[in-house]
């Protein structure tokens, strides 16, 4: 039978038609032709005779080009057909999305694997954008923020470039500025609230009454602080959290002109803040006026503000620094004793609010570009490897006309929408991971609470998806145009994409898939390693079996010394005879909380150091069992014993570090040393033991001296932590342990109850989140990159299937041929490696201040990550390889 | 009838009456352009024949205009085909047209004297 098809798409052919729509035509008209010969048969004509009847229909009657010509032209369902006459961009542009989605449901593999490696790169991209544009980009919610400042002593001296400021200089700076609107100051306190309901602990903060207005916040209720209300023996009055107003008081709207007992004394509420107000940070639950006294605003030696400012507007910060620091020069010179050396600092509110994790931040956002560069090499081999299959349809299309602008665009529009499908799950992904990313985001990253999808971010999405699609999109599609198009139809005809340009363009493809990889790899590695070190550094102490808490003592009420130690010493009674204790502790400080005491010491028979030069030492006033109860091991000498108290002689028991810097080549046992300076015999303090050194403030820094005094003998500080060790799951005792608490007084607030466990892990909690993530986008990073290599290699090895079966088939080895289609992926993955470090040595120096314990070019890291992609990347070419020594030759050799 | 001269009235009956052909047929159910071409031959005793290069460009005008519309109808154990049914839109215009066309003849046959017995 006659192929009519063909007879008809010779008659169309000069019509320029869409593919589809032409095959439409064809098979229609074919039919009906074979109609007609298939009459003329049953009528008795011969076959000839009857495929000239058939061929009659198609005389060509000019009607059949110009009526078709008509019906078409105005048609336009020619995506890229259409000569320069009919180019509309819009309209074209509707035709090519058409003809594209079209294309897509055509090939739902394709685009399904396609639309989620999109999906990951677009989807970590947008989560972590959420978290940076929340954290570093929105403006915090003050009134002109980037006026405020925070104003810090510089203490560089002792190891503190940005230091709490003591009360009489922030006196000086904010009498003596003009560059700032106002100054405030604000110090920790806690609270403990009594009367109806259970005893509660409140972290508050008192604060100069025109910080509020220095942020330019107003209360929800109420008003905030006046000017006689911050002077010392005003009224007392009290400003409350919103949450504190919902949860305490069920948010009573009459709660204004209420009073309250705080620390045993009565309180009247002024207002109520709103719900979004945490300042200076989210765990604030009530505020008062600072009101300092004549003396606490003489003090030069207590650091413990914190002090905000608002610039003048027209001020900039290097104009504010410049006269801070002459103010702080002047108070140099003018308390030479006290303010030796001691500098001040101007800080952007933003960046002390931020600067902690905008490293890291910076880091993941990098992170994820990268994996989503990767996704995009991904895809591009996809689209490379699917041109090469199209490249008879655009041989044709070009034949027929269509420039290759036109037929760029037709697969830019491909890969965009590609990509749009792509950051519409990704967005989804983002969604969800941004859920369980809260729950690993550190509590103490204050604006975590607020991440969310917001304008920016689905505007920074649609962005990076249009961007992603055009980056991809491009070089198969440039690729796919310049090819010679005799040699493409030509049947069998080795086309472009199968040769030179199109393996090589593939080849740089995996290459830099390979080096993107194995920089996240690194990055991750490093990280990795930098966790497992700090979490493998001794913290001095065991953290296992203890329950910790906290006991604030009420001023009032435990104003005396003698009734604080009372309570401690009955406390410290009735804990050790529980079922379940082994011992017990009281501590001023627990390790690792990030917070603690510091005084300078003298040393018998030494001068007193000058000043700027004083001994600092880490000061920890504890009950006699804390080294038991914490495990920390004495290395000479004695621990503290019950038989220290009030009326034996003061003794100290000091860390190594502070031994070996103070008594080096000496026994530090035996010598004495003072608080401060001494003034009378009895200050003289005896060091009668030596213990390990303990991680006070963080596991990644230095221990520097420290000091352990017995809480019957030293009242300068009071504990405020109560430690247990238990033979029983420590969290289990609490109940018990507060129950205690509470039959030696029953308005005791007891609060922050954890094991030291919790707060081991809290205190590296921000390193852990850094490491979970990168890590995460690594593996991603790992496995989008083994994809790649495998789907170039399958490629390859099916390209060269004929070759490989003549090769069997004339006797070669199989390790000999494997050899061959292997080294060939290895090398495009040594060549990916050899750039990936380069590009690693430099990259990774960024995230120095992220590492711990290694350094950014830890050569054993760089070496075990080369060697783990190198044999992941074996791995993804050797299977394809190996399925290719498998095909048989004869139909290797049938292939084509 | 001489050649040139069917050939004539061919093209003459296309220009003006085609339209009318095609929708009347399909207007009762849908069917294909073989069937189309067949019933139109048929039905005219043979004087009247469109071939492939005249009849699919009239109905892809038609389904240009949204008069018909044209869709691929597979039954079991035969090749797809393409059916073209008449649309609301096509039923309006297909009576306008039968009502013209009546006139016209009407007229034409007033002015030629044609009468009936």
């Amino acid at each position: 039978m006659p192929d009519w098809r063909e007879e008809v798409q010779k008659r169309l052919s000069r019509l320029n038609l869409a593919p589809a729509h032409e095959a439409e035509i064809v098979e229609e008209l074919a039919q009906h032709l074979d109609d007609v010969y298939q009459r003329s048969l049953r009528g008795g004509a011969t076959e000839a005779e009857a495929k000239r009847a058939a061929l009659q229909e198609l005389a060509t009657d000019d009607l059949l080009q110009k009526e078709m010509r008509r019906s078409q032209t105005t048609y336009k369902e020619s995506p890229v057909a259409g000569g320069p006459t009919n180019s509309n961009f819009f309209a074209d542009l509707l035709h090519d999305l058409r003809y594209a989605a079209r294309l897509q449901r055509k090939n739902p593999g394709f685009t399904i694997v396609a639309v989620i490696a999109l999906a990951l790169g677009i989807g970590a991209n947008t989560a972590i954008f959420s978290v940076v544009n929340t954290v570093l980009l929105r403006p915090l919610p003050y009134k002109d923020p980037e006026r405020l400042v925070m104003v810090w002593e510089d203490a560089s001296r002792h190891g503190y470039p940005r230091d709490t400021p003591a009360a009489a200089n922030f006196v000086d700076w904010r009498d003596q500025s003009q560059v700032f609107e106002g100054m405030a100051a604000i110090a920790d306190t806690s609270f403990n609230l009594t009367g109806s309901g259970d005893p509660e602990r409140l972290e508050g903060r008192r604060v100069s009454a025109n910080m509020f207005p220095l942020l330019g916040v107003d209360p929800q209720l109420g008003r905030v602080f006046t000017a006689a209300e911050d002077q010392p023996g005003a009224q007392r009055v009290v400003l409350l959290s919103y949450a504190l107003w919902q949860r305490r008081f069920g948010g009573d709207p009459a709660i204004v002109g209420k009073s309250l007992t705080l620390n045993g004394e009565s309180y009247v509420v002024v207002g109520v803040m709103p719900a979004r107000f945490q300042f200076p940070s989210s765990d604030d639950q009530a505020w008062v006026p600072i009101a300092l006294t004549q003396q606490e605003a003489g003090n030069r030696g207590r650091h413990y503000l914190q002090v905000l400012a608002r610039l003048k507007p027209g001020v900039s910060l290097v104009q504010a620094q410049s006269e801070m620091s002459t103010i702080a020069t002047r108070l140099q010179q003018q308390y030479p004793e006290q303010n030796a050396e001691l500098g001040a600092v101007v800080q952007p509110l933003h960046e002390h609010l931020v600067g902690d994790i905008k490293p890291a931040l910076l880091v993941l956002l990098g992170a994820v570009g990268l994996v989503l560069l990767i996704a995009c090499a991904n895809v591009a081999n996809l689209l490379l490897a699917r041109a090469a299959v199209r490249q008879k349809e655009i041989a044709v299309r070009v034949a027929l006309g269509a420039r290759r602008w036109r037929l760029i665009r037709q697969f830019l529009t491909e890969s965009v929408l590609l990509s749009t499908l792509g950051g519409l799950v990704g967005l989804a992904i983002a969604y969800g991971g941004l859920v369980v990313l809260k729950t690993f985001i550190p509590e103490n990253i204050s604006q975590a609470r607020e991440i969310s999808i917001d304008l920016k971010v689905l505007g920074f999405t649609f962005l990076v998806s249009v961007l992603t699609g055009l980056i991809f999109g491009l070089a198969p599609a440039v690729q796919a145009v310049r090819f010679n198009q005799i040699e493409t139809l030509k049947e069998g005809g080795r086309n472009a994409a199968t040769g030179g340009g199109g393996k090589r363009l593939r080849s740089l493809l995996v290459t830099a898939e390979v080096a993107i990889s194995l920089v996240l790899l690194i990055g991750a590695g490093l990280l990795i390693n930098s966790f497992l070190r700090l979490r493998n550094v001794d913290p001095g102490f065991r953290a296992d079996n203890l329950l910790t808490m906290k006991i604030v003592l009420p001023k009032p009420k435990y104003e005396e010394f003698e009734r604080r130690t009372a309570f401690y010493t009955d406390l410290i009674g009735r804990v050790q005879s529980l079922a379940g204790v082994r011992s017990v502790a009281v501590t001023t400080n627990l390790p690792l909380y990030r917070q603690g005491n510091s005084i300078s010491i003298s040393i018998e028979g030494r001068p007193a150091p000058p000043p700027g030069q004083e001994l600092i030492v880490v000061t920890r006033i504890v009950s006699p069992g804390y080294f038991d109860t914490m495990s920390i091991p004495l290395l000479r000498g004695r621990q503290l014993s019950t038989q220290d108290t009030e009326t034996t002689p003061n003794v100290v028991v000091i860390s190594e570090t502070m031994a070996r810097r103070f008594w080096p080549g000496e026994d530090a046992v035996g010598k004495r040393i003072a608080a401060g300076r001494v003034r009378t015999p009895e200050d003289w303090i005896q060091v009668v033991g030596v213990v390990k050194d303990v991680r006070q403030f963080e596991l990644n820094a230095e221990p520097k001296p420290q000091m352990y005094l017995s809480y019957r003998q030293a009242g300068f500080f009071e504990p405020r932590d109560l430690v247990v060790k238990t033979d029983v799951d420590p969290a289990s005792m609490a109940a018990t342990v507060r129950k205690a608490v509470w039959e030696i007084d029953k308005d005791q607030p007891v609060s922050n109850i954890q094991t030291m466990e919790e707060i081991l892990a809290d205190s590296i909690a921000r390193q852990r989140f850094s490491m979970l993530l990168l890590a995460i986008f690594a593996v991603v990073a790992l496995v989008l990159a083994a994809v790649g290599i495998y789907g170039v290699m399958s490629y390859s090895v099916a390209q060269r299937t004929r070759e490989i079966g003549i090769r069997m088939a004339l006797g070669a080895q199989t390790g000999a041929v494997l050899k061959l289609a292997v080294g060939y992926g290895m090398k495009l993955v040594i060549a990916g490696i050899v750039i990936g470090l380069i590009a690693a040595f430099t990259l990774t120096r960024v995230m120095s201040t992220l590492l711990f314990g290694v350094t950014a070019t830890d050569p054993t890291t760089f070496t075990l990550i080369s060697l783990l992609l190198i044999a992941v990347a074996a791995l993804a070419s050797y299977i394809p390889a190996r399925r290719a020594t498998r095909v048989n030759a004869i139909i290797a050799l049938r292939y084509e | 009838m001489p050649y040139k001269l069917s050939q004539m009235l061919d093209r003459e009956l296309k220009k003006g009456s085609a339209e009318l052909l095609i929708l009347s047929l399909v207007e009762d159910q849908p069917r294909h352009g073989y069937d189309i071409g067949n019933l139109i031959e048929q039905r005219s005793k043979g004087r009247l024949r469109f071939n492939v290069a005249s009849l699919y460009p009239l109905l892809y005008r038609l389904e240009r205009r949204g008069w018909i519309q044209g869709r691929w109808v597979e039954k079991s154990g035969q090749r797809r085909r393409r059916y073209y049914r008449l649309t609301a839109e096509g039923k309006k215009v297909l009576a306008a047209q039968r009502h013209s066309w009546q006139e016209f003849v009407e007229a034409i046959n007033r002015i030629t004297g044609i009468e009936h017995a």
